[in-house]
C-alpha cells in the first residue's frame, strides 16, 4: 500500500525530537495491525484551553495521500468550530483543498492554530460564536469551566 | 365567418398562434391547391417559435451534435493556438478559465504573457523565468526538467509516496514542483474518479497551478481514464461556452449553440424539453436567472409555511358550498348559487373587468416602516404568501389546462359525432388553449419578478401591465372552456388580446433586464 510507506516516514518525522509539534501534539499512538489509524493528545497554549488537553483521532483513507485524512475530537471542547460529535471543519483537509503533499504535521499545525484562535465567521457551532463575539467575557468563562470539566489532564513537563 | 374573414384574423394576430408545424407545412403542399388560402405563411402564427426580430422573446439558436460542438470548439481552439503560439492544451485552458472571450484572451497575454498566465494559474511566480521557453511549442520539454542541480549524484524522494527514484522519474508542471510518474498518475486517476479534470492541480501544497490535457495523457497508464478525461473535460469546455449549453431533457445529448448568451427560452428540437438558455432550468421570462433562483429556493424553504394554502377547495362566498376548482380558469362560478367569484381573491367577478383589475396588485401597508418589527415580519409573510399564492395558483391551473386540451378533444368528437361542425371547424379552440397554456405560463413567471420588485412607476407599470394580462387571461381561460362553434370570432379575439397584452408586457420588461 503506498500509503504505508508515506505515514511511516511522517509518523517518524512526528516522534522525532526535532518536530516543531513536540509540545503541543504528542503521545501520538498507531495500532500495529492499523497504521491508517492514529490517537494524539492536543495541548493548546492559549487560554481558555490551556487549561486542558484534547484527545484527537486521525483517521486515513487507503487511497492516502491522494485523498485527505478525517479528524475528530475525542474529548468535548467549547469551541465554536468543533460540534458536538467532535466534528471539526478543517479547509486545508477539504476534498476540494487537499494537496498530496500536504503533510500530517501541517494539518495538526491548521488544526492547533484553530483551537487557539477560533474563527467565530465559519462556526459549526453557532451559539458558541454569537457568545464568542459578543460576549467574549462570558465565553471565556464558560469555556475555562468546560475545559475543567471535561478536558483531559496536561502532561506534566 | 368566411375564409377572407380567418386570414385577416389570423395574420393581425402577430407570429404567435397556430399549432407547432403548421406553419412549415404550407411548403409540401402541392401546385394545384388554391395558394391564396395559405397566402403569407411567413408571417403564419407560430406558437413555440418566435421568429421575429421584434417580438421580445425571439432567439436565435440552433441544435448541434456533440461532433459538431466538438469541431466547432477545436476551431477556436486553433485560432487561439495560431494566434499566441501556445499549444492546444494551453489554449484550452485559457479559453476555458476566460469564457472563451478571444479578444481579451489575446490582448492579455500580448500586454504581459507571464502575469497572464501566473493570474490564470498556468504558470507561477516560483518559475517564472523558463516559462515562457517551456510552455511555447515543444511541450515536452515541460515534462522533464532536472531537478535541483546539487541534488547530482543523489537519488531524490518524492514527496508524496516517500520512495527514492532516478531523477528521470520526476515531473511536474509549470511552477516546477516535482513528483513521481506514479503518484502522477495516482493522483489523476482520483481526481479523474471524481468528475474533476480541467480542474486538476498541481500535488505541492498550496499550489494553485494547472495541470494541462497533454500532461495528464502523457501520465495516464490506463487508457480507460484517459477517455473518461477527455469527455469530462469536454463537458467543462461547453459549459464554460457562453454560448453552448448541453439540453437539460433527460438521455438528450444535443448541445444548443445560440447566437447571444440571453435568458431566453429554448426548445430542444430533439426531446422537446424546453428551458431558458442562461440557466437551463424552467423558462421563466420575465423574471431573471438570478431572481428565479431566489423566488424557488425562498419557496423550497417556506414550503410548510406556504402548504396551507395549496388546498384544492374553497368555500363560495355566497352560499359557502364546498367548491373544487377543476379548470384552469380563475373565473368561478358556483354551481349551487351560480354566484361568479374569483378563486384567488373570493370577491365578486364583476369587478375583475379589465380597468379595474386588482387581484394580482399587492397592497403594502403605507406606514410600514414605523411598525414594530413583529407586524414588519408578518408583514413580510403576509406579502410573500399573496405572491406565493397567485405563482401556485397559476403552476396549478396549468396542470389543469393539459385535461382541458383532453377535454376538447373529446368535446370536439362528441360535436362532430352530432353533426355539428367538422373536425376541420373545432380546430380553432385547441390552438386557443395552446395559447391560453402559454400566456398563463408567462403570469405564472410574473409574480416572482414582482415580487422583488423595488416600489415605484415601474411597479405601478408592471402591475398595471400583468392586472391586463391577468384579466385577460381568465376571460379566455372561461371562454376556451364553454365555447361553441360560433363563438369562433369571439374567441379568436380574445385570444389575440391576451397574447398582445403579454407581448406588451414582455417587450417592456423581459429586454430591459438582460441589459
Amino acid at each position: 500500500m503506498a500509503a504505508t510507506r508515506r505515514l511511516q516516514k511522517e509518523l517518524g518525522d512526528l516522534k522525532s525530537p526535532n518536530s516543531v509539534l513536540k509540545k503541543s501534539f504528542r503521545d501520538i499512538c498507531v495500532d500495529e495491525s492499523n497504521i491508517l489509524l492514529w490517537h494524539g493528545l492536543i495541548v493548546p497554549e492559549n487560554p481558555p484551553y490551556n487549561k486542558g488537553a484534547f484527545k484527537i483521532e486521525i483517521t486515513f483513507p487507503a487511497e492516502y495521500p491522494f485523498k485527505p485524512p478525517k479528524v475528530i475530537f475525542k474529548t468535548k471542547i467549547y469551541h465554536p468550530n468543533i460540534d458536538e460529535k467532535g466534528q471539526v471543519c478543517l479547509p486545508i483537509i477539504n476534498a476540494e483543498n487537499w494537496k498530496p503533499a500536504t503533510k500530517t504535521d501541517q494539518v495538526v499545525s491548521s488544526l492547533i492554530a484553530l483551537i487557539n484562535d477560533p474563527e467565530p465567521e465559519h462556526p459549526l457551532r453557532a451559539d458558541l460564536a454569537e457568545e464568542y463575539t459578543k460576549d467574549r467575557k462570558k465565553f471565556m468563562k464558560n469555556a475555562e469551566e468546560h475545559t475543567k470539566k471535561f478536558s483531559e489532564k496536561r502532561p506534566a513537563d | 365567418m368566411s375564409g377572407g374573414d380567418i386570414n385577416r384574423q389570423l395574420s393581425h394576430m402577430s407570429e404567435a398562434s397556430s399549432i407547432g408545424s403548421d406553419g412549415n407545412s404550407s411548403e409540401d403542399m402541392d401546385e394545384d391547391i388554391d395558394h391564396s388560402y395559405y397566402v403569407d405563411t411567413s408571417n403564419d402564427l407560430n406558437l413555440d417559435c418566435p421568429s421575429n426580430t421584434d417580438d421580445p422573446e425571439y432567439f436565435e439558436y440552433e441544435p448541434l451534435q456533440l461532433i459538431d460542438a466538438e469541431r466547432m470548439l477545436n476551431e477556436e481552439i486553433e485560432t487561439l493556438c495560431m494566434k499566441l503560439k501556445v499549444n492546444p492544451s494551453m489554449a484550452k485552458m485559457l479559453l476555458l478559465r476566460h469564457k472563451w472571450n478571444k479578444e481579451e484572451i489575446i490582448d492579455n497575454f500580448q500586454r504581459n504573457p507571464t502575469e497572464y498566465l501566473i493570474e490564470s494559474h498556468l504558470a507561477s511566480r516560483r518559475r517564472h523565468v523558463n516559462l515562457m521557453s517551456s510552455y511555447i511549442s515543444n511541450i515536452k520539454i515541460t515534462f522533464f526538467s532536472p531537478l535541483k542541480d546539487n541534488l547530482i549524484g543523489q537519488r531524490p524522494i518524492c514527496s508524496v509516496c516517500c520512495v527514492e527514484y532516478s531523477r528521470d522519474r520526476f515531473f511536474g508542471v509549470a511552477c516546477g514542483h516535482k513528483f513521481c510518474r506514479d503518484c502522477w498518475d495516482m493522483h489523476f486517476q482520483i481526481q479523474i474518479q471524481d468528475g474533476i479534470t480541467t480542474g486538476i492541480e498541481c500535488m505541492a501544497k498550496e499550489c494553485l497551478v494547472l495541470v494541462t490535457e497533454d500532461f495528464v495523457c502523457e501520465i495516464l497508464s490506463q487508457p480507460k481514464l484517459r477517455d473518461k478525461y477527455s469527455k469530462f473535460s469536454f463537458n467543462d469546455l461547453i459549459k464554460s461556452h457562453p454560448n453552448l449549453r448541453f439540453c437539460p431533457g433527460i438521455d438528450c445529448s444535443v448541445i444548443i449553440k445560440a447566437k447571444e448568451a440571453k435568458a431566453k427560452k429554448v426548445e430542444c428540437q430533439s426531446c422537446k424539453a424546453t428551458f431558458c438558455f442562461k440557466c437551463g432550468i424552467a423558462y421563466h421570462a420575465p423574471t431573471e436567472c438570478d431572481v428565479i433562483k431566489r423566488w424557488l429556493t425562498k419557496c423550497e424553504d417556506d414550503s410548510e409555511t406556504a402548504n396551507y394554502i395549496s388546498a384544492h377547495t374553497k368555500d363560495c362566498p355566497k352560499c359557502h358550498v364546498c367548491i373544487e376548482k377543476n379548470g384552469g380558469c380563475n373565473h368561478m362560478q358556483c354551481p349551487e348559487c351560480k354566484y361568479d367569484f374569483c378563486w384567488m381573491c373570493l370577491g365578486d367577478w364583476k369587478s375583475h373587468g379589465s380597468e379595474y383589475y386588482e387581484c394580482s396588485r399587492y397592497k403594502e401597508n403605507p406606514n410600514i416602516a414605523n411598525e414594530s418589527v413583529h407586524v414588519q415580519a408578518r408583514e413580510a409573510l403576509k406579502k410573500y404568501l399573496f405572491y406565493y399564492e397567485r405563482w401556485e395558483n397559476h403552476a396549478k391551473s396549468l396542470l389543469l389546462e393539459e385535461t382541458t386540451t383532453a377535454k376538447i378533444t373529446a368535446r370536439t368528437q362528441e360535436k362532430v359525432m352530432n353533426n355539428q361542425g367538422t373536425w376541420i371547424d373545432w380546430q380553432y379552440l385547441l390552438i386557443a388553449a395552446s395559447l391560453l397554456k402559454k400566456c398563463r405560463y408567462t403570469l405564472q413567471y410574473t409574480y416572482p419578478y414582482a415580487y422583488y420588485m423595488e416600489k415605484g412607476p415601474r411597479k405601478i407599470l408592471f402591475e398595471y401591465q400583468q392586472a391586463q394580462l391577468e384579466a385577460e387571461v381568465e376571460n379566455l381561460s372561461w371562454k376556451v372552456e364553454r365555447a361553441e362553434i360560433s363563438d369562433k370570432g369571439v374567441l379568436e379575439n380574445q385570444m389575440d388580446v391576451a397574447e398582445k397584452r403579454r407581448q406588451t408586457l414582455l417587450k417592456e420588461f423581459l429586454d430591459v433586464q438582460v441589459l
